[in-house]
């Protein structure tokens, strides 16, 4: 087993460490070797933060005080164990990445960057000059040591500690970052539609990374106050929020040794140019002004080229007895659509909108350019609210909920423009689909209990026979990205399939494909429709239309004109009115 | 207790002027560019300092000293100095559009954020290199000397800047609502790619967007240093509060922004006068509040994502 290979990997690395360092008989050196530890702890934490999740952080100096501050008050001002102190400070620093977090809600990008900025300067502010609690530049002294055997740990003993946690750290965001929730983060740095419309549910997997981020970096603040047994407000500098972000960005966000790879060596850097503080921060600037430019996947970018995975195709174990059914079989309505308007200011591309949908047909909107489709099935996933009316699935309002849980409740989509998670493979990408379907929380991931095991192989063997479905199976491990136009729009179709939906609603499927492959779009379409899954297509191909779908809705400048089988909307002179105009009499042409 | 606060809301609209023009600096470069200067503080205290030491150069003071003395400039010697503190960051703000923002403009992942904050920090530490961390006490250009007004005291500092960020965001607005370049720079905010095919030279309005929103905090440091002394340090937290202003006022609406200096200026001020440890806090606070509500801003207009 691979993970059992890279866990006896990890024991024999950090016990090699250990026998190392014991033979150091230079505190100066195992100072240096604990504070890489330290710094490995942020950086790892931040990994999950800035390389998994995208969300850039400025402001990690804060939860770094606040992990330092919490055991420095806990074990002067009550006689807390120093241990628990630790524990508790973790929590502390957990509570500040909520805080930290709760902009994110509403700001992204460049604003979120500088909120946190923010958040690291107020807490520099106010440790710095509340000086009745905090103690400003005098600091607080009396720390509490961890102990052993009630003697405070060694110089020795605190690098073994380092190592130690180091170790555990990986190992557990490894199992984190390898499974749903690293998939869940990696696809809202994608893109958050996409992501949400697949059923992650994004706020909370941003509100995770900060969390994790915040607990790991306050660890380090706790351990840095009680191996000093000291702290005082020049350790929380917005410096150090940078270097916490370069220890990331210079070894490679988002790669699982990048985090190491940049504290390693900038810790060692750090600790040279020691004597220099000016040219340390030079070189701090120096290495952000341009590390990204030269190098944008960090140190590990640079040599990634030779550990390239393998895009052989998997294999699939039981194709043949592959159940394909999806939705639950039945008739009846499946979605009821009454008296829907959205007014975008003057624009109504819904007005007083109503129609149903059967359950195990397939239905299609169709409409000149311009005539709402798009936006009634943006409306009808959740991505925009209708100004009025409302939208029934399966007995229950939809309007009004967010993403993600309308997804939940059976409805997947596909996108006009494409939105598939580019830079991950084809099957991350389908597997994503299935995301809502798991059940794994974050602590069996996180462990990785039986249980996590157990729905990560699920979902995987689910994705493959999805891909078989499609006929993509051979390009499963291939970026998303790299697809041709044709076959990405098959990729997405899967991860809507993924999500087993009861109801499929298709943006223009054939957009892009040529005659041949518009035919076997349409076969296709007609076999999952045999697997239980309803469909509502917007489509411009009208072949393609009139051959599958069951029953036809016309819009046309918001306003339903028509429906029917497809027979009866085709002879509809209101339909041909709104396609190809009405016949002006001979003479005012002529006169013309 | 009246004079007290009109003595805060004074102080509050003159240093809210500074940051006005922080503000607005953000909102150029935002619009244009869509990116921002993560080190637009830096280049506050960059301005300060170039203005600084332009004076000691017309007094015949070494460059690198850190007290004026006795020494006090004329009017002349700080016209010197504020044409060179603006000329100077204009080519800074050049300088970082070219090697800093350029590269990664329209990259994913921005990376820009990472360059502009380590240009400010090279910045930085070529200004402890120089001076050390230790604040410098600059004479101001209109004097010392408290004017009462009111019963309440006046620094002549304080009106200036005042004043300046006024006639400043006047003639800004005139610019771009009705001259030709106000409408290029317009219409390359508004979409970039259109405006290069109507013949607008858009890698040129951008290089300008950058030069004269670096300006405009080189003018802002130039302004406080008077007020508050020289320090390195100084622009941190006056490029944040401006970016608070822009933030509430709406990144993309250079009036929103200027209206939210001033409020940022006069609502810290007034905390000032209560709490003085809780000013940032504050201030921070305000910010995420507005936010809370309207994410673009108290004048921003709202964000539509095409799906």
């Amino acid at each position: 087993m691979k993970r059992s290979q890279h866990l006896v990997g990890v024991v024999l690395a950090a016990a090699a460490l250990i026998g190392i360092t014991s033979l150091f008989g230079n505190d100066y050196y195992l100072r240096i070797v604990f504070m890489m530890c330290v710094y490995y702890l942020c950086a790892a934490g931040m990994n999950v933060l800035v390389g998994y999740a995208g969300q850039k952080s400025l402001g990690q100096a804060g939860l770094f005080a606040a992990g330092a501050y919490a055991v420095a008050l806990l074990t002067t001002r009550t006689e807390m164990n120093p241990w628990l102190a630790l524990v508790v400070a973790a929590g502390i620093s957990a509570v500040c990445g909520v805080l930290i977090a709760l902009p994110s809600l509403r700001v992204k990008g460049p604003y979120l960057a500088m909120v946190t900025l923010a958040f690291g300067i107020v807490v520099e502010k106010l440790v710095g000059e509340w000086t009745d609690v905090f103690g400003g530049a005098q600091g607080i002294y009396g720390i509490k040591a961890l102990t052993w055997d009630g003697q405070p740990l060694t110089s020795l003993q605190w690098v073994w500690l380092g190592i130690g946690l180091c170790a555990l750290t990986h190992l557990l965001l490894r199992n984190l970052l390898q499974g749903r929730f690293g998939r869940a983060l990696l696809s809202l740095q994608a893109d958050e539609i996409a992501s949400s419309s697949v059923g992650v549910r994004v706020y909370r997997a941003k509100v995770i990374a900060f969390v994790v981020a915040a607990v790991t970096c306050g660890i380090a603040g706790a351990l840095v106050a009680q191996q000093n047994q000291y702290i005082n407000s020049d350790f929380i500098t917005f410096h150090l929020s940078i270097f916490i972000l370069l220890l990331v960005l210079f070894g490679g966000a988002g790669s699982q040794y990048g985090p190491l790879v940049g504290t390693v060596i900038l810790t060692a850097v750090d600790a040279a140019l020691a004597r220099w503080p000016s040219a340390q921060h030079f070189l701090y600037g120096f290495l952000l002004l341009f590390a990204l430019y030269v190098m944008p996947g960090g140190v590990t970018g640079l040599f990634s080229k030779w550990f390239r995975r393998s895009t052989e195709a998997p294999e699939v174990s039981n194709t043949a007895a592959a159940p394909t059914r999806i939705g639950p079989e039945g008739q009846g309505e499946l979605l009821v659509v009454q008296g829907v308007t959205k007014n975008f200011g003057g624009v109504k591309p819904a007005q007083n909108v109503s129609f149903r949908l059967q359950r195990g047909h397939i239905h299609a909107l169709i409409g000149p350019n311009g005539a709402g489709k798009s936006t009634m099935i943006n409306m009808l996933t959740g991505l925009i609210d209708p100004t009025e009316g409302s939208i029934e699935f399966l007995g229950q309002e939809v309007s009004g909920r967010p993403v993600h849980s309308i997804c939940c409740m059976g409805m997947g989509r596909t996108f006009q423009n494409l939105r598939l998670f580019a830079e991950l493979s084809v099957l991350d990408n389908v597997m994503l689909g299935r995301h809502s379907r798991m059940t794994n929380g974050f602590f069996a991931s996180l462990f990785h209990l039986p249980s996590a095991m157990k729905q990560e192989a699920a979902t995987r063997a689910r994705a493959l026979q999805l891909l078989d479905l499609v006929g993509l199976l051979h390009l499963a491990h291939h970026p998303a990205g790299s697809l041709p136009y044709g076959l990405q729009r098959r990729v997405e179709l899967a991860r809507a399939l993924a999500t087993e939906p009861q109801l499929l609603l298709l943006d223009e499927p054939a957009a892009g494909l040529n005659p041949q492959e518009t035919a076997e779009l349409g076969q296709l379409l007609l076999r999952i429709g045999k697997c239980g899954v309803s469909i509502l297509m917007v489509e411009h191909h009208m072949d393609l239309v009139m051959s599958i779908s069951d029953h036809v809705i016309v819009l046309d400048y918001g306003i339903k004109i028509a429906e029917g089988k497809p027979a009866e909307v085709q002879a509809n002179p209101r339909v041909v009115e709104a396609y190809l105009g009405v016949d002006e009499p001979e003479e005012v042409l002529c006169a013309a | 207790m009246v004079e007290a606060l009109l003595q805060a809301i004074l102080s509050g609209l003159a240093v809210g002027g500074a940051y006005a023009l922080v503000a607005l600096g953000f909102s150029i470069t935002f619009t244009t560019t869509k990116t921002l200067n993560f080190s637009h503080g830096e280049f506050v205290s960059a301005g300060a300092f170039i203005g600084m030491s332009a004076l000691f150069l017309v007094l015949g003071l070494p460059v690198t000293s850190t007290t004026f003395g006795q020494a006090l400039p004329g009017a002349g010697a700080q016209l010197l100095a504020l044409a060179a503190a603006l000329g100077a960051m204009g080519l800074l703000g050049w300088l970082l559009y070219a090697i800093g923002v350029r590269p990664f403009a329209g990259r994913p992942g921005m990376a820009w954020v990472m360059s502009t904050l380590g240009f400010g920090v090279i910045l930085q530490s070529i200004g402890l290199a120089i001076w050390g961390p230790k604040p410098v006490v600059v004479p101001g250009p209109v004097g010392d000397e408290v004017i009462r007004l009111l019963g309440i005291g006046v620094r002549p500092q304080e009106l200036l800047t005042l004043a300046v960020a006024v006639v400043i965001m006047i003639g800004f607005d005139f610019v771009m609502n009705r001259t030709m370049v106000g409408k290029a720079m317009r219409a390359v905010a508004a979409n970039g790619n259109v405006a290069s095919l109507m013949g607008i030279n858009t890698n040129a309005v951008m290089i300008g967007a950058f030069v004269i929103s670096s300006a405009l905090a080189g003018l802002s440091g130039f302004l406080l240093a008077p007020i508050a002394q020289a320090s390195l340090f100084m622009g941190l937290t006056v490029g944040l509060k401006g970016f608070s202003g822009a933030m509430i006022g709406g990144l993309s609406n250079p009036r929103g922004c200027v209206i939210g200096g001033f409020v940022l200026g006069v609502f810290e001020s007034l905390v000032n006068l209560w709490q003085a440890q809780w000013r940032e806090v504050a201030v921070f606070g305000l910010v995420i509040l507005v936010l809370a509500f309207r994410p673009t801003g108290l004048f921003g207009k709202k964000l539509v994502e095409k799906v």
